[in-house]
């Protein structure tokens, strides 16, 4: 490795990220004597990784197109709420809970081409336009459809494969914990997200237009599809990853993801995606959600109230927005 | 050479909702051969450009491209005909790698869905080679120099068999030296046998590079043949459309005292001791390249950089400027370089846009804006100036870029102002409204107002300053005075 | 001709006026005379006036040219405050001059407490270069973090009977508290948009930060006065919520983030700044509660029929809008793929 090389390494974001993210499980781990190293702990942290770390990728590869997708919770939300009320009017998944999955992605892929189409034909501002698809979808799915919470009757498939687990580990103390299957799926998508973007044209793709658009479309891109097949393949994505909260929840409330787009979203940038377009990674995304899931999931364990999560949420946010603007304004200069 | 040339239009028209863009065109491309598109802003040069390029479709007229007539032209095939354009952005990609600035645009072509990093390599390599540029294939491209990505936007054309390369306004943003390179690489194109289409407006750059020249105004083509045939005056008439008037300002009222005298001002890798002094009805002219400290100084004495030391002394004290509001304090204006990012509100009315520095004087103590007197003052400068409005409601995004700036004039003129100071007060003005400007400037400077024009618009600082200053790499390196302020003068020292 | 001036001139108004005459026009043919009831409208004077005033806040963040999503989150911290000062004040058998005071102070404390977060929003937005979204996206979670660490959750009782009274309460048996203040609030917002320096400048600098600057307007403290009077806007319709609610929570005013910016967006005033009229903001925020309120008229639809209604309404004004404006000006694009070269 060249010096060149190792200079751009240590400018890049991710570099950051992942240099905190070390330093921050070596802190946490010290304060909590050692109790964030214990298996079981490690597997709770890893579990809470799978829903926020999928979404995340769903925020990443639109952010990294120069968008702003904030209606991909309502569109999980209406998604998943969907699928399970029709599986169970149907008796579906008692056994198999694919044909949910399956339904979750269409009606997912359906609402995501609802924003693409609009997105991309009328050029519009996508934040005030992923508002207003969110605020529609809310709508559609607790007032036009009246989705219902369902717990107990959850077809019994959906149950089954939230319990299901790959291996199970103990703490000291003797307690039992499951590593869920569903961190299968969040380990595909991630490795998936990284391919799309950084092996296919259609991944170059979003970059470009990210980087400049009018560039874009004269270099050849067809701007207008990509937009539109990224928002529906996002809202696919959202509506299966949607089923796997179901799973692992146990339940489907149509309400549960109100407001998740406003942790998600701001992680992603701290990753070190830009909100201008162009720039992201998938590692730095998962730094950043590994950051944020540690710090939430190890409060309890270094003496601090969880009622403070929330706090320490933004605190890490905002001290990572402030040193890369920092940093952006001393490169200016 | 099989055909005489590579690329012929005749009668091309082009209109949009009813506006005349071109009207009747004809111009002809050698190949091997530099030709120069020249044109003021707005003569039609860019819609021309376009309508080659396949963005745009004309609705007259014939284009017969290596001696076959090409009836439709779209992007693709433009591109498939050798035919590519280097626009002035460049169309690079800022957050992607050379390489892939590269690369990225032959892979769309070939249609291919994949990306295999050894080709991608391998093509950024072989477009590297083709001028022999050597540049880190692994920078990001937005971290380059704007003459390398030029370069790369070069190679990257080359990389598709380029036999006709448009290049709109290349030397915009380039100093002098990249401006040498740069033609060092036009040269090297046009010997291996590449027709090159350069648009400028510069006629010293012009008449050093180019073979043929076609010139255009309102949107008609007024002259076309070789360059050689045509001499400067005879290009300026042809260009601007009137005789170059010699109204040379003469200073009838220039004060004893100095206002304004600048002492080793400095400021790390941009200025280097610069000092000068300006008095009372002079019409300084701060010259030099891109880069060279002009823009710098003018900041640092509008409040907007910070110098690192030196002194600024206006009437006599000894002053800091730490802000545009400290300046306005002081009295000084400043009409800034870009106009559309930095002088003016667009989407906003015209009278707000002239009212906008004064509105204290145009307000009670209160805060409460005196709406009949803004409305008056906007009124007053709309017929000074004689800015082409029926109505100073209207946005000022209605508006030609002559009449913008004068808008902008007008915002900092409305100041009771000391200095004024000037940054390229007439780029992409049309001549109409440049001579308003020169006439409007001149009598203010006769009045008693102190006028710096910073510009590198030789013929306009011959013509308007009574003392020039000329900087090079941050330091002053000349001054004349005078009748010894002569473009051939001034060019020696900036060489 | 000068009719359609008028139309291009003021686009949103039109659109507006024609949207509420529709809705009046449904909910008549619906529900005929129980939409006309009086009780009926002097309910609604009672619910918009607490998003009203917020919405009102944003608006002035949105004209700067900037974004903020931590108003809500900011008033809630704010009122949670000065519920917590109350419930810890006031004792039985205290006269009303005496909860009086106590009162007042509590407000102020709210205030200042307003006027700090939005002082350090713009301190975040204008000296440390941070984008808007992203520096008051994480102020709402600090601000909630605050609140919810506060409370543990819970809602905050305990406010005097006073406050609550105060918040019923009605002048001349029409004119409620709240609507009042709202009133007054939006006077002094429309005042400030169309009458003096600083709503001259705050159009200019939305439209145009750089050019502002240039133009000798100090846009650090033009930032610092629109995001306070956000914050404080928000605070106030906090307190009121707190009035209509008798308690104050963390998550309270939750909802009203996404409310607020729909009610903008639909009136035309769009974060890009510079944009849109202060009677466009009242038209839409009445026509949004008509809305809620004729759909709660419908006992089989719940609440979320007027999100659906809403987030409908967003998106056809957002595509017409565009369509008029000629926003849809698209460059061209090469249609077929392009050929293949050897």
């Amino acid at each position: 490795m060249n010096k060149a090389a190792i200079k751009r390494m240590t400018r890049r974001t991710e570099f950051y990220i992942f240099l905190v993210l070390i330093l921050m499980i070596a802190l946490i781990g010290i304060i909590s004597k050692g109790q964030l190293f214990e298996p079981t702990q490690i597997v709770t942290i890893l579990r809470a990784m799978v829903v926020d770390g999928m979404f995340a990728m769903c925020s990443l590869v639109v952010m990294i197109s120069g968008g702003f997708d904030l209606s991909f919770p309502a569109v999980s939300a209406l998604s998943y709420s969907l699928a399970t009320t029709i599986c169970l009017n149907q008796g579906w998944c008692q056994t198999n809970p694919w044909m949910g999955f399956l339904l979750a992605a269409i009606i997912g892929w359906c609402l995501g081409m609802f924003n693409g189409w609009i997105i991309s034909n009328f050029r519009l501002n996508t934040m005030i336009v992923t508002l207003a698809t969110q605020t529609f979808f809310t709508g559609l799915s607790m007032g036009l459809l009246q989705l219902k919470e369902i717990t107990s009757t959850l077809p019994n498939g959906f149950k089954e494969m939230g319990k299901s687990y790959l291996f199970e580990v103990y703490n000291s103390a003797g307690l039992r914990s499951t590593m869920t299957t569903m961190f299968l799926f969040f380990i595909a998508l991630c490795i998936i997200t990284s391919f799309v973007l950084n092996r296919t044209m259609f991944g170059r793709a979003l970059y470009a237009i990210g980087g400049n658009e009018v560039s874009a479309e004269r270099a050849g891109y067809n701007v207008k599809r990509i937009k539109f097949l990224l928002y529906s393949v996002v809202g696919a994505v959202a509506g299966f990853t949607g089923m796997i909260r179901v799973c692992m929840a146990s339940q489907s409330i149509p309400k549960a993801l109100v407001g998740k787009e406003m942790t998600i979203i701001p992680a992603v940038i701290l990753g070190g995606a830009s909100i201008f377009g162009g720039e992201g990674t998938v590692f730095g995304t998962v730094c950043a959600i590994s950051i944020i899931t540690v710090v939430s999931n190890s409060m309890l364990l270094v003496g601090i109230d969880t009622y403070w999560q929330s706090f320490f949420n933004g605190l890490v946010i905002l001290i990572g927005v402030t040193v890369s603007a920092l940093q952006a304004m001393r490169q200016k200069h | 050479m099989s055909e005489e040339y590579l690329l012929q239009m005749t009668g091309i028209c082009k209109s949009f909702s009813g506006v005349r863009a071109l009207d009747n065109v004809n111009f002809k491309v050698r190949p091997g051969k530099v030709m120069c598109l020249a044109g003021e802003n707005g003569c039609g040069k860019s819609t021309l450009v376009k309508i080659i390029s396949g963005v745009y479709t004309k609705d007259e007229g014939q284009v017969i491209f290596e001696g076959k007539e090409i009836t439709k032209i779209t992007p693709a095939e433009a591109t498939r005909l050798g035919i590519q354009v280097i626009y002035q952005d460049l169309s690079i990609f800022p957050n992607l790698t050379v390489r892939e600035n590269l690369a990225i645009n032959s892979e769309i072509t070939a249609g291919r869905k994949m990306v295999n990093r050894k080709r991608w390599d391998a093509t950024a390599r072989e477009a590297l080679s083709k001028i022999g540029c050597n540049i880190d294939l692994d920078a990001k491209m937005g971290e380059l120099s704007v003459a390398d990505k030029q370069l790369v936007a070069i190679c990257r054309a080359l990389l598709f068999n380029a036999k006709l390369i448009i290049m709109d306004e290349p030397t915009t943003a380039l100093t002098k030296k990249e401006v040498d390179a740069l033609f060092v690489t036009v040269r090297q194109l046009r010997d291996s046998g590449i027709a090159i289409m350069f648009i400028s407006h510069k006629t010293e750059e012009i008449f050093e590079i180019s073979d043929d020249v076609c010139i255009m105004r309102n949107g008609k083509n007024v002259y076309s043949g070789q360059t050689a045939d045509l001499t400067r005056r005879d290009f300026t008439y042809y260009l601007t459309g009137r005789e170059l008037v010699d109204d040379r300002f003469v200073p009838t009222n220039i004060s004893a005292e100095p206002i304004l005298e600048v002492k080793n001002l400095c400021m790390p890798g941009k200025l280097q001791d610069v000092s000068f002094e300006l008095r009372k009805g002079e019409i300084l002219g701060v010259t030099g390249l891109l880069g060279s400290g002009r823009t710098e100084l003018a900041l640092s004495l509008f409040g907007l950089a910070k110098p690192s030391g030196g002194q600024i002394i206006l009437n006599g004290k000894s002053v800091k400027i730490p802000s545009p509001i400290a300046a306005q304090k002081l009295r000084i204006g400043y009409v800034p370089e870009d106009r559309l990012t930095e002088g003016l509100c667009l989407q906003q009315p015209i009278a707000d846009n002239i009212t906008l520095a004064s509105l204290k004087r145009l307000s009670n103590a209160l805060g409460l804006l005196k709406k009949k007197d803004i409305y008056e003052d906007a009124a007053k400068w709309v017929k000074i100036f004689s800015i082409a409005t029926n109505d100073p409601k209207k946005n000022a995004s209605t508006l030609s870029g002559g009449n913008q700036q004068k808008i902008v004039l007008s915002k900092w003129l409305s100041n009771d102002l000391d200095l004024l100071i000037l940054n390229g007060p007439t780029v992409g003005v049309d001549v109409g409204a440049k001579q308003d400007i020169h006439a409007l400037v001149h009598q203010l400077a006769n009045e008693g107002l102190a006028v710096m024009i910073i510009s590198d618009d030789l013929a306009e600082v011959v013509v308007n300053c009574s003392r020039v200053i000329v900087m090079k790499e941050g330091a002053i390196v000349g001054e004349m005075t005078g009748d010894a302020i002569t473009e051939d003068n001034i060019l020696e020292i900036i060489r | 001709m000068k009719l359609k001036t008028f139309t291009k001139n003021n686009r949103y108004t039109v659109m507006l006026l024609g949207l509420m005459a529709l809705i009046l026009v449904f909910f008549t043919a619906t529900k005929g005379g129980a939409f006309w009831k009086l009780s009926l409208w002097k309910g609604m004077t009672m619910q918009f006036p607490e998003y009203g005033c917020m919405t009102l806040g944003l608006m002035f963040a949105f004209i700067s040219g900037h974004m903020d999503m931590s108003f809500v989150a900011l008033g809630d911290f704010a009122s949670i405050l000065a519920v917590n000062y109350m419930s810890a004040h006031v004792v039985d058998g205290m006269t009303n001059g005496q909860v009086g005071s106590i009162m007042f102070v509590a407000i102020l404390i709210a205030l200042s407490i307003a006027i700090i977060g939005g002082a350090i929003n713009a301190v975040l937005v204008s000296r440390l270069n941070i984008p808007p979204v992203m520096a008051t996206i994480a102020m709402q979670l600090v601000w909630t973090g605050f609140s919810t660490a506060l409370t543990k959750g819970y809602a905050v009782k305990g406010l005097p009977a006073l406050y609550t009274e105060i918040g019923h309460m009605e002048l001349f048996g029409f004119l409620s508290i709240p609507l009042l203040i709202f009133i007054v609030l939006f006077i002094i917002a429309a005042f400030l948009l169309k009458f003096t320096v600083f709503g001259e400048k705050l159009y200019m600098m939305g439209n145009n930060l750089k050019a502002a600057r240039f133009s000798a307007i100090n846009t650090h403290n033009m930032l610092l006065t629109s995001y306070i009077l956000s914050a404080v806007y928000s605070c106030i319709g906090c307190l009121i919520m707190v009035s209509t609610m008798g308690s104050a929570k963390a998550d309270y005013g939750t909802s009203y983030v996404m409310r607020c910016i729909l009610i903008l967006v639909l009136a035309g005033v769009l974060p890009d700044g510079g944009m849109g009229k202060i009677m466009d903001v009242l038209l839409s925020i009445i026509t949004i509660q008509i809305i809620a309120t004729g759909v709660n008229m419908f006992p089989q639809l719940n609440t979320y029929y007027a999100s659906l209604i809403w987030g409908g309404l967003l998106i056809i004004v957002l595509i017409v809008s565009t369509r008029m404006s000629g926003g849809t000006v698209r460059v061209r694009k090469p249609r077929k793929a392009p050929q293949k070269t050897a």
